[in-house]
């Protein structure tokens, strides 16, 4: 039963990062033979095993410290941001309940129902130097300097595209604590703080790692929301991997490049694998 | 009784089938099917779609165009390129016959067109033999260039050289902006210009006509240039639009009063009301914005090279040049401007020369040249 999809992936998926892989490493020949013609800078094995110059080339360019350090710091905060959110809306839900959580968690889901390029268009009229931002704090006398084009923009929209599916996993998470438990924290004279630590947080732990896992991963790989409201250099890798495919016409450094970005969301999955094994543990599933 | 029946459905059935056959190899016998690639912006797939094509079919009856594929902004012309050469290869149909798309003089470079001549285009003659020569096997068949538009509200005289727009931005820090060259070509068209200030002119020529990696290092003058606009840039922080369209909502929203934009794209947006009224547009010189032609090219292995190339003589006929003035795009014609209609000819300035349009470098050099000012120039 599980051939089809396995083939299925193989042949759609498995066999063009293959054929990616081989290219980064220098194999120009076969079916790479097209896209080393028409690519700059191409480098060739030259008859040996295989040579790492295009990943030598890429690690050498000025412009690969500052996109990694911008992918790395914009996924961070987005993600960190992104948790402190979801778990303070999933808190508010369960502990208090009422109206404002409700309609919290209402607007929290809109995100998901606009495509991400009209929002980074509104974002970007929003928070652009004649936009109702800096129009509000002009009105005050304040001329604050405008925020598109720089990291803080690509992390308040990278905030807006997760913060959905966050607050359900979270939220989710937080529903399925037992009211026993939280009762019987309080009788034994638990402040909130000590419930919230002791015993929420480490009952909804998994979805939580799930949230920042897939967070952290998904804004890693974003090209949109930088593409529209990030500076040009440094920027995130998205976006510079489309930049050497197509405008500079490098597609072995842009390769190169996924491969960076793939190993470092492998280093991210490893969590989420040992997240998942642990609640199939639990649920004595393994 | 039931027998009957039978056979009078049979008959029926087998008439249906038989006049289905026979419509159907009739239509197919008469019709010449063109495929056309597109590769542009959402005003020339507009163009094509809306009133190329159509008037062409109107004209043409036995002939049909189809669009197969349409590329928005090119973002797939790699890809496409690769299947060209791979089909070429090959010696397979690559599955389009008449390509327009930014690599056409590329794949001329590289002999992957079928060469254009007068015999089978005969309308090629009144194109200017610059232009010929410039699309390296492609055929020109319409062409816009860069300007500069400014807001006659904030500006009363535009500059008239690069020295002055260069002055002017220093001047008035923060209400210029051209965007980043790899995203659109009106920034690059910007870029490119500065850059050609400290270029000799047998410089230029060659690197719009060869490959020739040694001589980009002579760009290091006018990075530099560019590079001290940093602070003078929308933004003031070294940041650039992300593409035309970016440049052309700073410009409607009023965040700036100077910019550099595609002539079709501005008058186009004039016309519809998305740019203000009072936003002019000026050519400028010493060196001048570039611009240059847009080119169709057929390839080697089209299955319907002669169709392909009797629709190219269409395109370049008075008639679609009209509609290539003074429909939608409001683009240039690639014939000379008298052979429009009146209308046409008043909206340009008596003596517009075509082939006089300051080209670009060549696409290899061009895609080098954004790579080093992404390098270069923004955040520095």
């Amino acid at each position: 039963m599980a051939l089809p999809p396995i083939l299925v992936l193989g042949i759609f998926i498995g066999l063009p990062i293959g054929l990616a892989f081989f290219l980064s490493i220098g194999y120009t020949g076969g079916l790479n033979e097209v896209i080393s013609i028409i690519g700059q800078d191409v480098r060739g094995r030259d008859g040996k095993l295989f040579t790492l110059q295009a990943y030598k080339d890429v690690i050498a360019d000025p412009r690969f410290a500052g996109d990694l350090k911008t992918t790395l710091i914009v996924s961070f905060v987005a993600t960190i941001l992104v948790l402190i959110f979801s778990i303070g809306v999933g808190l508010l839900q369960r502990l208090r309940g009422g109206k404002l959580s409700s309609i919290l968690t209402g607007l929290s889901l809109t995100p998901l129902f606009i495509p991400v390029v009209i929002s980074s268009w509104a974002l970007y009229t929003f928070y652009g130097s004649a936009g109702l931002y800096r129009t509000i704090f002009n009105s005050f006398g304040l001329d604050i300097p405008q925020i598109t084009s720089t990291m803080l923009a690509v992390i308040i929209g990278s905030i807006w595209t997760s913060l959905p599916f966050a607050i359900l996993m979270v939220t989710s998470g937080f529903q399925s604590v037992p009211n026993a438990l939280i009762e019987a924290a309080q009788d034994a004279g638990a402040s909130l703080i000590t419930i919230i630590r002791t015993v929420m947080l480490p009952l909804a732990l998994i979805p939580i790692i799930i949230v920042a896992t897939f967070t952290s991963i998904g804004v890693l790989g974003s090209f949109t929301i930088p593409y529209f409201l990030g500076p040009n250099q440094p920027t995130m890798f998205g976006v510079e991997i489309t930049n050497f495919f197509t405008a500079y016409n490098r597609p072995q450094q842009s390769v190169v490049m996924a491969f960076i970005v793939f190993a470092a969301a492998s280093g991210i999955a490893i969590s989420y694998i040992w997240a998942n094994f642990r609640s199939a543990k639990e649920s004595g599933r393994v | 009784m039931r027998k009957n029946k039978l056979v009078s459905i049979l008959a029926v059935a087998g008439l249906a089938v038989a006049t289905l056959g026979f419509t159907a190899s009739t239509s197919h016998a008469a019709v010449f099917q063109v495929r056309l690639y597109v590769s542009g912006d959402t005003n020339v797939e507009k163009m094509w779609l809306t009133e190329l094509i159509p008037a062409f079919e109107k004209a043409n009856p036995n002939y049909n165009v189809d669009v197969s594929s349409f590329d928005l902004h090119g973002k797939n012309d790699a890809l496409t390129l690769a299947k060209i050469m791979a089909a070429a290869k090959l010696k397979k149909d690559a599955g389009f016959d008449v390509i327009e798309a930014g690599f056409v003089q590329e794949l001329g470079l590289k002999g992957f067109l079928t060469i254009p001549s007068t015999s089978r285009i005969p309308n090629i003659s009144k194109v200017p033999d610059s232009l010929m020569e410039l699309a390296k096997g492609g055929i020109p068949y319409r062409a816009s260039t860069v300007l500069l538009a400014y807001n006659s509200k904030v500006v009363a005289t535009p500059p008239k050289t690069m020295d002055d727009l260069l002055v002017w931005i220093k001047a008035n820090p923060g209400r210029f902006t051209y965007n980043q060259p790899s995203g659109g070509g009106s920034g690059y068209a910007f870029a490119q210009s500065v850059i050609d200030k400290y270029m000799t002119d047998a410089d230029i020529k060659t690197l719009v006509n060869e490959v020739n990696k040694p001589l980009q290092a002579k760009w290091k003058a006018g990075f530099d240039v560019l590079k001290s606009l940093n602070p003078y840039t929308y933004g003031k922080n070294g940041t650039y639009p992300s593409g035309n369209a970016a440049t052309l909502s700073l410009v409607s929203n009023g965040s700036v009063d100077m910019a550099t934009v595609w002539s079709d794209q501005f008058l186009s947006g004039l016309k519809a009301g998305t740019i203000p009224s009072y936003w002019k547009v000026a050519q400028i010189s010493g060196p001048a914005l570039t611009g240059g032609p847009a080119m169709l090219g057929v390839p080697k292995g089209s299955r319907q090279g002669v169709a392909a190339q009797r629709f190219i003589n269409w395109v370049l006929s008075p008639a679609a040049q009209n509609i290539i003035v003074g429909g939608t795009l409001n683009g240039y014609p690639v014939i000379p401007v008298t052979l429009l209609s009146e209308a046409n000819q008043s909206k340009f300035a008596v003596g517009t020369d075509i082939s006089t349009l300051r080209p670009g470098y060549l696409s290899s050099n061009s895609t080098d040249f954004k790579n080093q000012w992404a390098l270069e120039v923004p955040g520095k």
